[in-house]
Order: C-alpha cells, then sequence, then structure tokens
C-alpha cells in the first residue's frame, strides 16, 4: 500500500480541527471556519492522491490493537476498498461543498465557531464509519455520528423545537443501536470474531456457521440501519431534525449519516441470508412509499425535501434487499449529489427569503434567486428520475434490480414511488419557483451570495453527469466477481440494456410532472385536500406515527418509570424501611421506660448486676 | 486473740455494704459522695490486708494509687456538685432527672 | 523495607488533615492550600505510581509490610496489582478534584476539609491494603466521614432522613460484611489477616462448601449493600442527593467501590463454588439495578436525584461483569469501576456547580443554562453522554465488555441490560440535558456566571480528561488489568473442596499454642 499515512490523516484531521476550534479558537471565526474547512479539503485531496497512488479497486486493511481482553480483541482499524474509497471521496467532496456553503449561510450566527467544531466532529464520525474494518469500531463512530446529529439538530438549542428534535433523534437512534450492538454480540458469540475480512472469510469458508441464528442476526444489524437510516418504524426522527441548520441537513440528514445505514448494509452483505434480505427489502420499500405520501402533502420546504430523502433511503435499503448493492451504493452517490444539492438550494431559498420556510409564502422566486432556481431546477430534475441526468441511471438499476429478482410487488411500488417523487418534487418546484409572489417577503427575495452559489453549482454539475462518469465501474469490483469496466458511451446508453423498467421509469416521471405542473402551476393554495379528503389529511399528520409513538412508547415507559418510582417510593422506602424504623422505634419507646432519671435506681440495678455476676462466676 | 485476714476483710464488707447502702439510699449528692469514698476505703482496707498476709507489696501500691485516684476524683467531683448546686439550687438527687426523657 | 509509595499515596490526605487541626479557622486560604496541597502530593504519586506499574508482573508491587499484632497474624501490608492500581489512580485524581470543588462550602471550612481529607486518606488506604484488618478498619474511617458531612454541610429539607438512612444502611451493610469477613478468617484457617496469603492456604486447601454457601451471600449482601445493589439501594439516592457535592463526589466517586473490590479481590477466588452458586441470582439482581433503578432516575425531577439513581444504574453492569465470572467479564467490571469514579464524581461536582450559581436542582425551572454556562454546560453534556455509554468516554469500552462478558452466559439478562444502557440511559439523560441546558432562559438566571477561573475549571477540565484517556486509549488500563483478573478467574474455576466445615473447636486450638 502506497502512502499508508494518507487515510490517518484524512481520518484525524477533522477531530484535530475540531478540537483545536473548541479549545483555541471559538472566538475568532475565521480561524475556526478555515481549520474546519481546510481539514475537510485536505481530507478530499488525500483521498484522490490516495486513490491515485493505489487504483480504485485496490482492497487492504490497516489495523491496530485498541482492545484486547482474552478472547475479545477489538483492533481500530482502516479497511481501504472500492466502497470505502468511494464513501471517503462522497463525504469529503460534498461535505466539502456543504463546509464552503456554510460560511455563507451560518454568516450572522453568534454560534459560528462552534458551529465549525460541530461540523468537523460529524466529519470525523462519519469517516470513521466509513473507514472501520470491524463491527465495535462501526458501533463507536455509529455512536458518534448520532451524537454529532444530536449536537447539530439542537444546534440552536434555545428553541424548545430544536431541543425535543434532537432529543427525539437521539432516543430513536439508540433504539436502532440497540438492535446493532445485540446483533454485533451474537455474531461474535457465533464466529467468535469481529473483524469483516475475517467474518467474510469464515462465512465463505462455510456459508451456514452462522446456522438457525443467520436471519436473527442479520435482521439484527439491520436494525442499526432502520435506526440511522430512518426506516420504518423508527423513520419519524428524521423529519424532525431539519430542527437544524440547513447545511446540516444537507450534510448530515441527506447525503451522509443517513446514508450510512446504506453503507453499513453493503459492508455486512455477506452476513445476510436469503430470509434477512426479504424483510430488509419490504422495509425498505414500504418507507419509500410511506414517505413518498407523506411528502406530498407537507408544506415546509425542508421537510418536503426530509421525506422525499425517507423516501430514497427507503429505495436504497429495499435495493440492498433485493440483492443489488451495486445499484443501491449506485443511488446512495447519486442521492448524495442532487439531495445535497436540493438542501442547500432550498437553504439559499430560505436565506433568501429571511428565514420563511413556508412554501405557501413564497412564489415566483425564479427571477429573483437564477442560480438557486437553475440549480434546484437540476436537483429536481436528477432526482424524479429524467434522463441524463444523475438519479435516472441509479433509479433506473435499482428498478431493473426489481425485474431482474423477478419481484413485481416491489416493482410496482417502485414504480408508483417514482412517480409520486416527481410529483411533490415538482409540486415544491413550481410552487416555489413560478406563479406569483405570495407574500412581501417573497416580492423582495435576493440571491444568495458567491459563497452559497459556488457550491450549489459544482453539486449541479455532478447531479447532472455523475450518472455515466464511472461510479457503477468502481463499485462493481466490491460485490461481483467478474464485473467489466464501461466507457462513460456504454454507460450513458447501459440503461437500454433494459429497456422495459427504463421505458415505464421515465414515463411515470412526466406523468408525476405533468399532474404536479397542472395543479401548481399558479395556485395560491393545494388544490388536493379537497380531491383527497381524509388521505390527505392523514399525509399531513404523517399517518399520525408520532402520536402512535406518543401512545405506546413514550406512554409505556413512562407509565413503567411512573410504577417503579411508586414502588421505590412507598414500597421499598416507605414500607420496607418503615417497618425497620418504626419497629426500632417501638423498640425504643417500650425501652425507656426503664430510664427513670434517678441516678440511684442505676446504681441500685448496677449493683445488682454486679451481684449477679459474681454469683454466677463464684458459684 | 488472733486478727486473722477473715476480721480485716469482714470489716472491709461492712465499710463496702454501709457505703453502697449509702449510695443507694442517701438523696444528698454531697453524702452520696462520701459513701463512695467510704467503699473505695473499704477495697483499700481488703487491699492492704492481702497485701500483708501474702507477703507481697503490689497490695499496697495499688492502694496509693487508689488513694492519689481518689483525691482527684474527688477535687472534680465536689466541684461538679457545686457548680451544680449553684445551677439548681439543690443537691438532692430527686431533683436531678433531666435524664429522663 | 523501604516504605513503599502506596504509604505516601494515602498517608499525605492524613498528613494534611493533621497539619490542619492545627491551623487557626480563620486562616482560610491556608487551609484551602493544605487541603489541596495534600491531594495534589496524593495525585502526583498516584500517577507516578500508575505509570511505573508493570503489568503482569508476578505478585504485587509497591510492597511494603510491617507485622503488628502477630498472635492474631494482622500485619500492616500494602501492595498493588491489576485490580487496584486503577482504582487508587482513580481515587487520588477524584480526591483531589474534590477537594477543589469545595470551594462551594461556605460555614465551618477547617472541619469539612479535616473530614474530606480523612475520607479520601482512608479510602486510598483501603484500597492500598492487602490485610483483611486494615483493608476493613480504613474503609470505616473513610466511611463515618461522610455521615457527619451530610448531616452538617447537606442540604434540602430531607437532609437529617437522609443522614439516618445512609448512616443505618451502609452501617448494617459494613457490618454485614465484617461478619463475613471474620467467618472467612476463622473458616480460611491460615490463621492471618494477609490476603496474599490466605489466596495461598485456600489455593490448597479451600475452604469447605457449606462454609462457603454461609460465608458467601454476607459477603455478597454486606458489600452489595456498601455498593447498593438493588434493592438496598434506596439509600444512594437519597444520600447523594443531600450531601454537598464534594462529598458526593468523594462516595459515588471511590467509596462505593469498595464493595466491588471487596468481592473480587476476596470474595471471589475464596470461594469459587458459592460464587458460582450466587451468580446467576446476582446477573437477574443486577437488572433491578439497570432496568429498575434506570426507569426510577427517569421520573426524577431534581438532578441529584437523577444522578444518583444512574450512578446506581451504572452499578449494575458492574455487577453484571462480576457475574459473568470469566476474564472479559471481571475486567470489564473493573474498567467501570475505574470510569464510573471519574464519571459520578464528575456530574456530582458539575451538578454542585449549578446548585451553588441558581440555588435549585429541581430540572422544571432550569433551562436553557447553555447560553450562560458554557464550560459548565459544555461538561454536563460530555457528562451525560458519558454516562449513557458514548464510545470516546471511558465508561462505554466498560459497559462493551461487559456485555461481550455476560452474553455468553446470561444472554436474556444482557439482551435486558442492554436496552437499560442504551435506550433508558439514553432517555434519562437527554431528557435532562433537554430541560437544563436546552430551551430558552428563565429572567432569573440571567446573571449566572460561568466557570471562568482556571482553579473552578481544573477539576472538572481533569475528570473529563481521565475519562477521554481511558475511553480512547482503553488497553492503558487492560493491559494492567487482565493478568490478575486472569488470576481471579482461574481461581474461580472450580477446585473440589472438603465438603465439611471446619469445626471451631479445630480453629481455635492452633491459635492458642500461638499465644503460649
Amino acid at each position: 500500500m502506497k502512502h499508508e499515512l494518507f487515510p490517518w490523516l484524512i481520518l484525524f484531521l477533522p477531530i484535530f480541527a475540531a478540537a483545536t476550534i473548541t479549545l483555541f479558537t471559538l472566538r475568532s471565526r475565521c480561524c475556526s471556519a478555515f481549520l474546519s474547512i481546510g481539514a475537510i479539503v485536505a481530507g478530499f485531496i488525500l483521498s484522490i492522491l490516495f486513490i491515485h497512488a493505489n487504483g480504485i479497486h485496490f482492497a487492504g486493511e490497516i489495523s491496530k490493537t485498541w482492545l484486547s481482553i482474552g478472547n475479545l480483541q477489538i483492533d481500530f482499524g482502516l479497511k481501504l476498498d472500492a466502497l470505502s474509497m468511494m464513501m471517503l471521496l462522497i463525504v469529503t467532496g460534498v461535505g466539502g461543498a456543504i463546509h464552503i456553503y456554510s460560511v455563507g449561510y451560518m454568516h450572522e450566527d453568534a454560534g459560528f465557531s462552534r458551529f465549525f467544531a460541530k461540523l468537523s466532529l460529524f466529519t470525523f464520525s462519519m469517516l470513521g464509519i466509513v473507514l472501520a474494518n470491524n463491527f465495535i469500531e462501526m458501533f463507536i463512530f455509529w455512536e458518534l455520528v448520532g451524537v454529532s446529529s444530536y449536537l447539530l439538530i439542537g444546534f440552536w438549542f434555545e428553541k424548545p423545537s430544536a431541543g425535543d428534535a434532537a432529543k427525539k433523534a437521539f432516543i430513536v437512534n439508540r433504539l436502532g443501536d440497540f438492535g446493532f450492538l445485540l446483533g454485533i454480540l451474537m455474531i461474535w458469540g457465533i464466529l467468535g470474531s469481529l473483524n469483516f475480512a475475517a467474518l467474510q472469510n469464515s462465512i465463505t469458508a462455510n456459508p451456514v456457521a452462522l446456522g438457525t441464528a443467520a436471519t436473527i442476526a442479520g435482521l439484527l444489524i439491520f436494525c442499526g440501519a432502520v435506526g440511522k437510516s430512518a426506516q420504518f418504524p423508527l423513520h419519524v426522527w428524521l423529519p424532525d431534525a431539519m430542527e437544524g441548520p440547513t447545511p446540516v441537513s444537507a450534510l448530515i440528514h441527506a447525503a451522509t449519516m443517513v446514508a450510512a445505514g446504506v453503507y453499513m448494509l453493503c459492508r455486512i452483505f455477506f452476513l445476510l441470508n436469503a430470509d434477512a434480505l426479504h424483510v430488509i427489502a419490504y422495509i425498505g420499500g414500504f418507507t419509500a412509499l410511506l414517505a413518498a405520501l407523506i411528502a406530498v402533502q407537507q408544506n415546509d420546504i425542508k421537510r418536503i425535501i426530509a421525506y422525499s430523502t425517507l423516501s430514497q433511503l427507503g429505495y436504497m435499503v429495499m435495493a440492498v434487499g433485493l440483492n443489488g448493492p451495486t445499484a443501491a451504493m449506485f443511488h446512495l452517490t447519486t442521492h448524495a449529489f442532487f439531495k445535497a444539492l436540493l438542501f442547500l438550494a432550498a437553504g439559499s431559498v430560505i436565506i433568501g427569503m429571511h428565514h420563511e420556510q413556508d412554501i405557501w409564502h413564497m412564489g415566483n422566486l425564479r427571477k429573483k434567486m437564477p442560480i438557486t432556481f437553475w440549480t434546484f431546477l437540476i436537483g429536481a430534475l436528477a432526482l424524479s428520475g429524467i434522463p441524463p441526468f444523475a438519479g435516472f441511471y441509479s433509479k433506473d438499476s435499482i428498478l431493473a434490480q426489481c425485474l431482474e429478482q423477478k419481484n413485481y410487488l416491489l416493482f410496482g411500488v417502485a414504480i408508483f414511488i417514482a412517480g409520486l417523487t416527481a410529483f411533490y418534487t415538482f409540486r415544491l418546484f413550481f410552487v416555489v419557483f413560478t406563479g406569483k409572489e405570495k407574500t412581501d417577503h417573497a416580492k423582495h427575495a435576493h440571491e444568495s451570495p458567491l459563497v452559497m452559489t459556488l457550491p450549489l453549482v459544482v453539486l449541479a454539475v455532478f447531479a447532472a453527469v455523475g450518472g455515466f462518469i464511472g461510479i457503477t465501474n468502481n463499485y462493481g469490483s466490491q460485490f461481483v466477481a467478474d464485473h467489466e469496466t464501461l466507457s462513460v458511451a456504454q454507460q450513458f446508453l447501459e440503461p437500454l440494456h433494459t429497456p422495459v423498467p427504463m421505458l415505464i421509469g421515465i414515463g411515470v416521471a412526466l406523468i408525476g410532472i405533468f399532474i404536479a405542473f397542472s395543479l401548481y402551476k399558479n395556485a395560491t393554495s393545494d388544490p388536493l385536500p379537497a380531491k383527497l379528503g381524509g388521505l390527505a389529511t392523514a399525509m399531513k399528520n404523517k399517518f399520525y406515527f408520532d402520536e402512535l409513538y406518543e401512545a405506546t412508547f413514550v406512554r409505556a415507559h413512562d407509565f413503567i418509570a411512573a410504577v417503579m418510582d411508586w414502588i421505590d417510593r412507598w414500597l421499598l422506602e416507605g414500607f420496607s424501611i418503615g417497618l425497620v424504623r418504626g419497629g426500632t422505634d417501638l423498640t425504643g419507646r417500650a425501652l425507656r421506660l426503664l430510664q427513670t432519671g434517678n441516678l440511684q435506681t442505676y446504681a441500685f440495678l448496677f449493683v445488682l448486676g454486679m451481684a449477679v455476676v459474681l454469683w454466677l462466676v463464684l458459684k | 486473740m488472733h486478727v486473722g485476714l477473715e476480721h480485716y476483710l469482714t470489716v472491709s464488707f461492712l465499710l463496702f455494704a454501709l457505703g453502697l447502702l449509702g449510695v443507694i439510699m442517701r438523696r444528698n449528692l454531697i453524702v452520696i459522695y462520701m459513701s463512695l469514698e467510704l467503699m473505695l476505703n473499704a477495697a483499700n482496707l481488703a487491699l492492704v490486708a492481702f497485701s500483708r498476709f501474702n507477703d507481697k507489696l503490689d497490695g499496697q501500691v495499688l492502694v496509693f494509687f487508689i488513694i492519689t485516684v481518689a483525691a482527684a476524683e474527688v477535687s472534680v467531683g465536689l466541684a461538679l456538685i457545686v457548680a451544680l448546686y449553684r445551677r439548681r439550687q439543690s443537691a438532692h438527687v430527686e431533683d436531678l432527672t433531666s435524664m429522663k426523657l | 523495607m523501604p516504605i513503599s509509595i502506596l504509604t505516601y499515596i494515602f498517608c499525605a490526605p492524613l498528613l494534611a488533615a493533621l497539619a490542619l487541626v492545627v491551623v487557626p479557622r480563620n486562616y482560610r486560604v491556608i487551609i484551602r492550600f493544605i487541603a489541596l496541597l495534600g491531594t495534589f502530593v496524593s495525585m502526583v504519586l498516584a500517577i507516578k505510581m500508575f505509570c511505573q506499574f508493570v503489568p503482569g508482573h508476578d505478585g504485587f508491587q509497591f510492597e511494603q509490610q510491617i507485622p503488628w499484632v502477630n498472635s492474631l497474624g494482622i500485619s500492616y501490608h500494602v501492595g498493588v496489582d491489576g485490580l487496584n492500581v486503577g482504582l487508587i489512580l482513580m481515587g487520588a485524581i477524584v480526591a483531589f478534584a474534590a477537594a477543589c470543588c469545595s470551594w462551594e462550602i461556605q460555614t465551618r471550612e477547617k472541619e469539612f476539609y479535616i473530614l474530606l481529607l480523612i475520607m479520601s486518606g482512608g479510602i486510598l488506604g483501603a484500597f492500598a491494603s492487602l490485610d483483611l484488618f486494615f483493608f476493613y478498619a480504613l474503609h470505616e474511617f473513610a466511611l463515618v466521614p461522610t455521615f457527619i458531612m451530610i448531616g452538617i454541610w447537606g442540604r434540602g429539607e430531607r437532609k437529617n432522613y437522609a443522614t439516618f438512612q445512609i448512616t443505618i444502611y451502609l452501617s448494617i451493610g459494613a457490618l454485614i460484611a465484617l461478619i463475613g469477613l471474620i467467618a472467612l478468617y476463622l473458616q480460611s484457617g491460615a490463621n492471618t489477616f494477609d490476603i496474599p496469603k490466605i489466596i495461598e492456604h485456600v489455593k490448597a486447601n479451600p475452604i469447605a462448601t457449606n462454609a462457603q454457601n454461609f460465608i458467601f451471600p454476607l459477603l455478597l449482601f454486606g458489600f452489595g449493600i456498601l455498593v447498593s445493589l438493588w434493592p438496598f439501594h434506596s439509600w444512594a439516592p437519597l444520600g447523594y442527593g443531600s450531601a454537598p457535592a464534594p462529598t458526593a463526589m468523594i462516595h459515588a466517586g471511590i467509596l462505593k467501590k469498595f464493595g466491588l473490590y471487596g468481592l473480587t479481590r476476596i470474595a471471589l477466588p475464596l470461594m469459587p463454588q458459592a460464587a458460582h452458586h450466587w451468580m446467576t441470582i446476582l446477573a437477574w439482581l443486577c437488572l433491578g439495578n439497570i432496568l429498575y433503578v434506570g426507569w426510577v432516575a427517569m421520573r426524577q425531577r431534581d438532578l441529584n436525584l437523577l444522578i444518583g439513581n444512574s450512578s446506581v444504574a451504572h452499578m449494575g453492569f458492574i455487577f453484571l461483569g462480576i457475574a459473568s465470572l470469566n476474564l472479559i467479564g471481571i475486567t470489564g467490571a473493573v474498567f467501570i469501576m475505574v470510569a464510573h469514579g471519574f464519571l459520578a464524581a464528575l456530574t456530582f461536582g458539575l451538578s454542585g456547580y449549578i446548585y451553588q450559581k441558581t440555588g435549585t436542582l429541581e430540572m422544571s425551572e432550569l433551562g436553557g443554562l447553555c447560553r450562560k454556562l458554557r464550560f459548565i454546560g459544555t461538561a454536563l453534556l460530555m457528562a451525560a453522554m458519558a454516562g449513557c455509554g458514548l464510545p470516546g468516554f471511558a465508561n462505554f469500552v466498560g459497559e462493551v465488555s461487559v456485555f461481550f462478558a455476560s452474553w455468553t452466559v446470561f444472554p436474556v439478562v444482557t439482551i435486558l441490560a442492554v436496552w437499560g444502557a442504551l435506550v433508558i440511559g439514553g432517555i434519562y439523560m437527554t431528557r435532562a440535558v433537554r430541560k437544563i441546558l436546552h430551551g430558552p432562559l428563565p429572567e432569573k438566571y440571567a446573571n449566572v456566571a460561568d466557570a471562568t477561573n482556571v482553579w473552578r475549571k481544573l477539576p472538572y477540565a481533569l475528570l473529563l480528561a481521565s475519562l477521554f484517556v481511558f475511553g480512547c486509549f482503553p488497553k492503558l488500563l487492560t493491559n494492567q488489568i487482565t493478568p490478575d483478573a486472569t488470576k481471579i478467574v482461574s481461581m474461580t474455576t472450580l477446585i473440589t473442596a472438603k465438603p465439611n466445615m471446619v469445626a471451631v473447636s479445630e480453629i481455635q486450638s492452633p491459635k492458642s499454642e500461638n499465644r503460649n
């Protein structure tokens, strides 16, 4: 391996930046931003140099012992292969663009330095997940991204809603981690190792090594992904997480952290057996459908994109479940480009509108914010799956995967979601950028500064061409032994090999856009609720999942807590201790009667006692 | 008449019993105190007698110690009684039952 | 034999306490300085000792032995191995931090510092002792000041009740443990209080099974009460809630580990069969700590009661590690003992600061403090995260090792314990953070001042740094624990014992020979 130092630097530069900012440069906004951006951009450059020196299909591992007790061996290692190196590029590349964008977005915030420190902490944790070579290391960084997400969602902690959202995200993620850790324990208990490579070897040597536990172990591990990638039934935290600053939504809750679940599934793909994959596919598909339906009736610009993220994550998870990790990772990559782009553009709109997020207060921003408009359009087209934008290729590969697995139910669902996606994306697009200005703010909106628009343009380029610049080639070697490297032209025409999903996909997307156009071109209020009735209300209220959890999980825990507290207070402390105390007290009162207080009585008793003792001794 | 150890011990016992009776029966603190001294001296007498009849000096040495300690004790005790009397205007044990709850 | 560094470590605070006796009470700066100096010297020496410690060395290191009562076999004997080296380091650091935090005490400072120094010196001595007599006596020496401190400098309306409860509970616990230790002394037949000698003796002549079955529960529950084993835990939250911060720091941080240390050092290796017999019960009892007390913690409205309950909950993980009776479990348990010492001290120190500045710990009255208390708020947030097992802090390493250990022995208990660690812990900690640090800042706290002075920040920074160091580089500690934990575990793998208890007359005869 050449440049063995580079991966360490890539990993540790951000945490170094975070520590330096926290300890020394909190007062200097300039230094803080420079350190944080410097760390991630350096990481990007080093990643490119490393890949250039070693080639993308290189596979290697650097490992140091972190903890060793008896037969529990936990390494701190870096796993470098096509999968992790591509993710390195995404995290540092997209992350770098978002870091730079943040300089503009957070410009007026008092917590500017704090923000960058937390952002760097997040980058460190995310890179750790990407590079981890064993389960516990991954779990460690898994928890760390959880906490950085907690910190960043609660960045504006004075808003009660932000504090609540942060808390919710943390706890819901912890529910997923509960399963994840149990899965890790189970696999260690059976196979005796935590290292991915060692595990893969033992599974390859003996495919039934996990025995009957294989499905349960696989699903427990999947629980981690359910929490982090916000799959049903733990999807409820992600929309609330939009309380954080918009760059955070773009970086953590769209491009990288939420994708970590999908990445993890691909990393441990060899552990998942057919039954587990089946469950994963259906959960993914259901999440995608549910989120897409909810997105149709949301009015907050960030929440719409958040539900769209949920839906796309469901797509990726479904792809993993359909035995298509390559397709999942492909979609993950392109999604990182166009979803980060959409979020950043939304952020630009929010700043332009002076922190207004309701789409029904916007309108006709096309003229006022041209760069934002055009980049948003590219993102929206990519998300809807219109050729030749990036989303089209990755979505098509997932649809093809459905057909290849002959899972027509999920294929139908996926097609329906593709249509819905195009519909809600362009609903947002038409309401915000066309029609009439609905408020004064919209009339006085202004374009964002260069530091914000430049990252938009860069991301827009990738969202446009990401589908055929060789991303699948890079992932291919990871999962398929005999994959062939395609030239750019071949990739450009790749979807033609499977014309059925391609044509249907494009068709429903166009239908979705057309419906959105006809309904929302000049709308000033949403015409849908009147047409859909109760369904629209249900969508608007997110199918009442928050209320459901409030009534079950939260209530149950609070109820048990109340019962336990009651037992503690009254049974243990009141009754048991009261009994002991009362008993002692009563005995004391009885014995007190003997104390006359008369000195001579005591003296007499004393003599009497002495006499008895003497009599006993001398007898 | 030959005076033997038993005679000394009888006297010592009588003195001790008298002292004890005084401690238990009398109400005045000063008298109780004197009775206490009586008991100590009963012990002294017994010790001296034993010492004489066993031909060992240990008993006599112990008596000196007792006398010294008793002197110290009396001084402290009397001081306490005087202080108590000043405070309570009484040296009778019936009046001193504040230890009773 | 030269004087061991351990003697210096635990005598430094005691000497400082002696010195304080002669300082007039209005020389406040000097009183404070002497107290800080005593604990600081002890901390520096402890760090030096920790660095010089050679892991896996055969037998004990830094040993010193002076015979005292030969007829009973009592001697002054100190020494460290992997089990207590971390505890002594932790104890010395926490003691210094607690002395630093004592600036909140405004009345009767001299007595307070004397008691504080006695507490820290006593418990460090107890950890260093390899003689049962000193081991027990020094712990009692450290324990008694706790009651006085809660009674005099405590806070809240239930102060007196708490004092009574903690006194009675802990005295009973210590008493039961004492009965167990005396019975152990008699039954081991080694005629010595010297722990290594007893262990050597027992290796050759195991204690009879029915004697083990009689003594082990005494030690388990005696020490268990001292460690707030469920259901004997209710003294802990209340006591800590009413205690002044430095007392809570030292008691929850260091003294509480005494029972656990005693269990691992004495009960497990000497009575392996009874240990095997009782461990299943212990594993289920520790769920009481983890789940039940965790739920109770969720209900608390007072920050100190919440921390107190969470500290009780953490004890569950240590018990679980001990209960799994294997190398990973014991190592993990010792690791959490050290980690929790730092953490408990940190949280109680921080809550003490908040109480000092706001006059309340009622969480519904607080809020938004992160804005005014940048340093303290960040530290509290980190402490809360460490408390719910965030990687990077030492607790995570210990807890995860314990889970790995117990998974192979008690899978069901482990599942529930993981739920307690990840979910319940996460819920009450984030709720506390939400209520205290997040949200709008109430008007009345607009002038709350953060810790700006280096001296004010030092104790918290020190404890946080310790948590970080051991959390990021756990090998520093595990390498030292593992060889000696291996010895403990190898002793618990069963040796066949004589079936019957040694008759009391039999043990007394050699002793009377000695006396003649």
